[in-house]
């Protein structure tokens, strides 16, 4: 299952250079490295999200950056509903 | 300038409707009724957030013609700040798109296509939506121009006929405990309000811009008008029932039965969800891109809009492992990211550019 999703990957990110990449123009340097960049972290981070689906994401991120907030929030909640 | 395209200011108007409504009608009345109870249809008029955001960018436009916030940040804290504004921005809009992305994917699963894996539905609408934002800003502007009529259609479609149904008495007695349940129910709402920042990035692209303005507060009414009217219907039918449905406004669709004859109209309710769906998700994936596009220096935003269309989707799974947890994180610290984001730090910039400029004028 998992290796026919990384298949699935491998496609996608075939089609989407065959489709792009002739159409930048040779002088257009710094979109090339953009379109590059973007697709290898978008493939990388695919392939991360296929082998490890619990790594944790920028919602956990911000649930850190938001603790005391959120905790307030949650009894706040709590108490209201309950 | 990377977008050549030009919108009309109401078009913009619209778009920004249709870019705040549909997930704020279909999904806050549960978490709103938690706080307000039966003063549920009292809290959208709390638009605070609404009122802020707006005046922020529209003044901010005003006094830098053409620029969007990002843009005008730089000028106003200069360079290297406001590079960093300029990268969180576009990261946290594709980030809260993700969110969209995945309720509208969890919301078409959960409800109509239930063994279609949810990879599959998000995968389509993020597909459409970008080769929507690759034609450009006027394209998602003629799209809203076009489904708006629709959309609104179909509503009432689904608002007229229940009606006789209703009953005035859920909604008795009208603020018992004051104005403050209202206000606290309001709070999450807050999150759609501030989504009104995306008109900055849309005012440089207006045609008229006399009547921007007025168009981004007829839109904001709007938005309010709407979602009183729907919290209202559903508060009317269900009663206490409606915090114990995810999606109480489906309900009130399914419950919809004129002679045994027209029924189902959930379909309708799916209608309005997919085009909804669709302007907003456009709307913000276009913002997204562009705001890259301008922190890249790129002179065209389309090459880099597929591998943006990869990164969303996997956000859109990335976001939450489940529902539940998304759901939370909504009424929690997305709530507060997005409000710091999208309220307090244009809040500020605002403050600055404005004694800038006061102290440049005496000097």
């Amino acid at each position: 299952m998992d290796w026919a999703a990384v298949l699935g990957i491998a496609a996608v990110l075939v089609i989407m250079v065959r489709y792009e990449w002739p159409q930048l123009k040779p002088q257009m340097k710094r979109e090339k490295t953009a379109f590059a960049v973007l697709t290898a972290v978008g493939g990388a981070l695919a392939l991360l999200l296929v082998f490890y689906p619990e790594m944790p994401g920028p919602t956990q991120g911000l649930d850190a950056l938001y603790k005391p907030l959120v905790k307030w929030m949650d009894h706040f909640t709590e108490k209201r509903s309950g | 300038m990377i977008e050549k395209g030009k919108i009309s200011a109401s078009q913009m108007g619209k778009m920004l409707y249709l870019a705040i409504l549909p997930t704020a009608a279909l999904t806050t009345p549960a978490i709103t009724f938690k706080f307000a109870k039966q003063d549920l249809w009292i809290s959208p008029i709390w638009a605070l957030c609404g009122l802020i955001v707006i005046f922020v960018s529209l003044r901010l436009h005003r006094m830098y013609p053409g620029l969007n916030i990002v843009q005008a940040c730089e000028r106003i804290v200069g360079r290297f700040p406001g590079k960093i504004i300029g990268f969180i921005f576009p990261l946290f809009y594709l980030y809260f798109n993700g969110i969209i992305v995945r309720e509208y994917s969890e919301f078409v699963v959960g409800a109509f296509l239930i063994r279609t894996p949810l990879i599959v539905v998000s995968g389509s609408i993020v597909l459409v939506c970008a080769i929507a934002a690759r034609g450009g800003v006027e394209i998602v502007g003629r799209f809203s121009e076009l489904i708006l009529p629709a959309f609104i259609t179909f509503f009432l479609l689904i608002v007229v006929p229940i009606i006789p149904d209703l009953q005035v008495t859920n909604m008795l007695p009208i603020m018992p405990e004051g104005i403050r349940p209202s206000i606290e129910g309001a709070i999450v709402l807050q999150t759609w309000f501030s989504e009104f920042l995306t008109a900055s990035f849309l005012l440089p692209f207006v045609a008229d811009q006399k009547k921007s303005q007025k168009s981004v507060y007829i839109s904001l009414l709007a938005v309010i008008l709407t979602l009183i009217v729907s919290n209202l219907v559903t508060l009317l039918l269900l009663g206490e029932l409606t915090g114990n449905y995810t999606y109480p406004f489906l309900i009130v669709a399914r419950y919809i039965n004129l002679a045994d004859f027209i029924t189902h109209l959930e379909s309708l309710y799916m209608a309005i969800w997919v085009l909804g769906a669709f302007v907003k998700i456009c709307v913000f994936f276009y913002v997204t891109v562009l705001g890259a596009a301008q922190w890249m220096n790129l002179s065209d935003y389309r090459p880099i809009v597929f591998p943006l269309g990869l990164l969303l989707i996997l956000f859109s799974m990335w976001v939450a492992p489940n529902f539940q947890e998304l759901t939370h994180a909504i009424a929690t610290s997305v709530t507060l990211a997005i409000i710091t984001l999208f309220v307090i730090i244009p809040g500020l910039l605002f403050c600055i550019a404005w004694v800038k400029r006061r102290l440049w004028i005496k000097s």
